[in-house]
């Protein structure tokens, strides 16, 4: 390292603060590479700059590469299935209120590619020593669509009313047991500080576009009203809506960001993959938001259409009740079940190469903080020993259990798929499919208060689809900790709890691989969930389209999308 | 009496409004005001009594799912209903009714065989298929049609015919079978019968036989039969609909459905059996107009 580098580096080191130092470490001392440090150095809010001398330091210096596409054009994109409700960015829980509120919305954060987060709303953020406090920096004179500058008042109002328990907020899962009501204030106009009910060292991510919900809004923002005038602060205005139809979007010529390149947005709403797949191979729209290759195997291979794939966490859980009085109730009974699955094989048939496999805990191979092999083994498919749990179990001839789950994407395939594992363990497995609807009716209150009567909370054994995060700790909080709001297990483990807080509070990514290797084996020996693949988020687009990213989490991020 | 089967099968279906509209997470308590304030925890008879007094003043009341008026909704979809039950129709009846005439007039011959086949075998094919079929040939390989139904916004009225072509003949596929066979059999049972025997022997010529006393009568049966496929052209399509991407009444009523949207599924049921009651009843005048015999009943 040469002296001008050296000099470059200590102010970088001096500037920053102990957590932000110790990534730093991190990267000079080789425990992480390239990639995994960008990630962990915009989590804790280095600058592009320090950054790139850190990179430079460390003999791995920074690449960019932009992309200017064509300025103009409207581009029509198709999103799968409709929003289900009004669209009210708090309330957002279905894949067509997400896309649609998103092309219009902004977060203080962006997660944009490889789990890299990159300032939108807010210009920086930092953590106070053990990341109990974060402060974020707004962006000065951005304005909303109404004409309103933005200020730290919006913030505070849009962060309070997703962490109310009162506001029908669908983020309250996110956010419990991280931020309450009341935890985020104003330092001035332009400063937001959040005090944490418990360190959270990736609480950047919840502040992003990971929590898609979080579409920054004015003070003095109306409910009922996101789709009948344009307010929010992002490069297009939704001009248009007609729910169950479609929605448009114009340029917003007042953005922060400057001059997009498209002029607007066309969405047409789609109930049926193959409706939507015939519009794209048609040429009707240049875009589909999201697909897959169980229903959508006619884009794949084709010539006029490109694939978007954003690896991720999106995945299915297959929880196993813990408390009824069935042999699942036994460890050695769901070890057997979830030995009899071939899951290379799973995953091939049903991703083929968009799709990693699972290791029955919610540590993605995406996630930097992941052991992997040899610190934790893979579990893989072992009829011999399965047979072997079930007969130490007292069940070598089996028993009879229905699996209940959701006719949605895969699943239905999937379930098909265990049943016939389980034959080998002379598991006599019923499948009862619900629609999605009938699958997550009824109540779910969560404890204290019980998990309500809906199936997907109750049945004895079911999959459930749970979508991307750019970090664990949903899973851990919510499918996994004693009295999760949605712990489907109804799992209870003390160890498992304390391993799965430290490592939310853990801040180093030594402690974070230490904490995870603790949380993971006792899942494994648990196993009160299998988790048999993490796949890609797909989108599929015409050749035309440019510079667009398929976000894991759903999103639709259109700034630098052009036609051609 | 069909107001009173919408509304008591709307209440046959299980689900809680309240805790469908607040989802959840919502306490029991939020849910219970939110029915109260809807009026859904009211006796059953109130319930309808309320519902059919603001239906006959045009209300049909908000959807519980889009927090929109239900006609701004049902509106629009009903117009695209009809836009595409009116251009399948012209294209069906008249196809089936001359490949159903034409069928009797070579009974037993090469043209009936092939036409009461194809017929037979196209309605004998699922509608998701046979349109995927052409959505496949003319959208996708030749390149011809839209592969959506739903024309631009600004679109003039041929670009829409136009949109609407693909759809309309799976439409075709679907129901062509089924009117021409009625169409044939009445032209046959007309053909042979007495009064087209005393026609030809007191010297008309066959043109004349065939558009005067023939198709007169063979009609009949099968404008009952294209007047009881009217309800399904209009308020019955959801697979063609969901396949060619249309805001059609079908459509509407199924994610309604779906979404336990009670008020817009009410609403869109009635309208839809409205529709169906309009139909019969203007193919009852229309038989009655062909057929004297109908007329003249009542007055003896």
């Amino acid at each position: 390292m040469d002296w001008q580098t050296r000099g470059r580096l200590d102010e970088v080191r001096r500037a920053a603060g102990p957590i932000e130092n110790t990534v730093i470490d991190e990267l000079l001392g080789r425990k992480v590479d390239r990639r995994t440090f960008i990630q962990r150095a915009t989590v804790f809010g280095l600058s592009a700059s320090a950054i790139g001398t850190v990179l430079i330091a460390a003999g791995c210096g920074p690449s960019s590469s932009t992309t200017t596409g064509k300025v103009g054009g409207r581009l029509k994109m198709g999103i799968i299935p409709p929003p289900a409700h009004d669209i009210e960015p708090h309330t957002f829980a279905d894949q067509g209120a997400l896309e649609t509120g998103s092309i219009a919305g902004e977060h203080l954060i962006r997660s944009a590619a490889n789990l890299k987060l990159v300032p939108e709303l807010a210009v920086s953020w930092g953590p106070n020593s053990d990341a109990s406090t974060w402060t974020v920096k707004l962006r000065p004179n951005v304005k909303f669509q109404t004409g309103q500058t933005m200020t730290a008042d919006d913030i505070v109002t849009t962060y309070e009313r997703l962490v109310s328990p009162n506001s029908g907020s669908q983020a309250l899962s996110a956010f419990k047991g991280v931020l309450s009501p009341g935890g985020t204030t104003k330092a001035d106009s332009l400063t937001v500080k959040f005090q944490l009910d418990n360190p959270t060292a990736s609480f950047p991510y919840l502040l992003s576009s990971t929590t898609y919900q979080s579409i920054m809004l004015p003070a003095n923002y109306r409910l009922g009203t996101f789709t009948s005038k344009p307010q929010t602060t992002g490069a297009f205005k939704l001009t248009s809506y007609t729910p169950g139809v479609g929605a448009k979007y114009d340029r917003n010529p007042d953005w922060w960001g400057g001059r997009p390149p498209l002029d607007g947005v066309d969405v047409t709403y789609y109930t049926d993959a193959a409706a939507a797949d015939a519009a794209l191979l048609g040429g009707t729209i240049d875009l589909i938001g999201q697909i897959q290759l169980a229903t959508d195997r006619a884009l794949f291979n084709n010539s006029k259409i490109q694939i978007f794939g954003g690896r991720g966490a999106t995945h299915r859980q297959v929880p196993m009740r813990v408390d009824l009085n069935n042999p699942l109730k036994d460890p050695q009974v769901r070890q057997a079940i979830a030995l009899t699955l071939d899951r290379p094989a799973i995953v091939n048939t049903l991703f083929s190469k968009y799709a990693d496999v699972g290791n029955d805990t919610p540590w993605a191979a995406v996630y930097p903080s992941s052991v992997g092999e040899p610190d934790v083994p893979q579990r893989k498919q072992d009829i011999n020993k399965a047979k072997q749990l079930m007969a130490a179990a007292g069940f070598s001839n089996g028993f009879s259990i229905t699996l209940t789950t959701e006719q949605t994407g895969e699943i239905p395939q999937l379930a098909q798929i265990i049943q016939n594992s389980v034959k080998a363990i002379n598991v006599d497995m019923k499948l009862s499919i619900l629609t999605a609807t009938a699958y997550f009716d009824g109540s779910q209150l969560g404890p204290p208060s019980g998990w309500g009567n809906t199936p997907w909370l109750n049945a004895p054994i079911n999959i459930t689809d749970w979508g991307h995060r750019s970090v664990p700790n949903v899973f851990l909080t919510s499918a996994l900790q004693t009295n999760g709001v949605w712990n489907a297990a109804h799992y209870s483990n003390p160890q498992f709890d304390a391993a799965a807080k430290a490592f939310i509070g853990a801040i180093s990514i030594d402690d974070q691989r230490k904490y995870a290797k603790q949380a993971e084996t006792i899942l494994l020996q648990d196993t009160p969930v299998i988790f048999p693949y993490f796949y890609n988020y797909l989108a599929a687009g015409s050749q035309s389209v440019k510079g667009y990213y398929a976000d894991p989490q759903g999103t639709v991020f259109l700034t630098q999308t052009s036609l051609g | 009496m069909l107001s009173v089967l919408v509304f008591a099968a709307s209440q046959l279906l299980p689900g809680n409004i309240g805790r469908n509209v607040l989802g959840p997470f919502a306490s029991t308590n939020d849910v219970n005001a939110l029915n109260h304030q809807l009026g859904v925890d009211r006796p059953i008879l109130v319930q309808y009594v309320d519902w059919i007094g603001k239906l006959v003043h045009g209300n049909l009341g908000m959807s519980l799912e889009y927090k929109v008026p239900v006609v701004s909704l049902l509106g629009p979809s009903l117009i695209n209903s009809l836009k595409l039950a009116a251009v399948a129709f012209v294209l069906v009846v008249p196809l089936s009714i001359v490949g159903g005439v034409f069928a009797a007039l070579r009974r037993g011959r090469l043209p009936d065989r092939v036409i009461t086949l194809s017929g037979l075998s196209l309605t004998a094919v699922p509608e998701f298929i046979s349109a995927l079929v052409l959505i496949l040939i003319f959208g996708l390989l030749l390149n011809w049609l839209p592969v959506t139904a739903a024309a631009p916004a600004d679109a003039d009225l041929v670009t829409q015919i136009r949109y609407l072509l693909l759809p309309s003949l799976a439409l075709v596929m679907v129901l062509f079978g089924y009117i021409a066979r009625m169409a044939r059999a009445g032209t046959i049972e007309a053909l042979d019968a007495d009064y087209t025997r005393t026609a030809y022997l007191k010297g008309l010529d066959t043109t004349t036989v065939i558009r005067r006393h023939v198709l007169r009568n063979s009609l009949l049966p099968t404008i009952a039969v294209i007047a009881t496929q009217m309800g399904y052209l209009i308020g019955g399509l959801v697979v063609i609909e969901k396949l060619f991407n249309y805001n059609g009444i079908g459509q509407r009523i199924y994610t309604a459905a779906l979404n336990k949207d009670f008020t817009m599924l009410q609403s869109g049921v009635l309208v839809v059996g409205i529709v169906y009651l309009s139909a019969t009843l203007i193919a009852d005048i229309l038989y009655s107009l062909l057929n004297p015999r109908i007329r003249y009943a009542g007055v003896e």
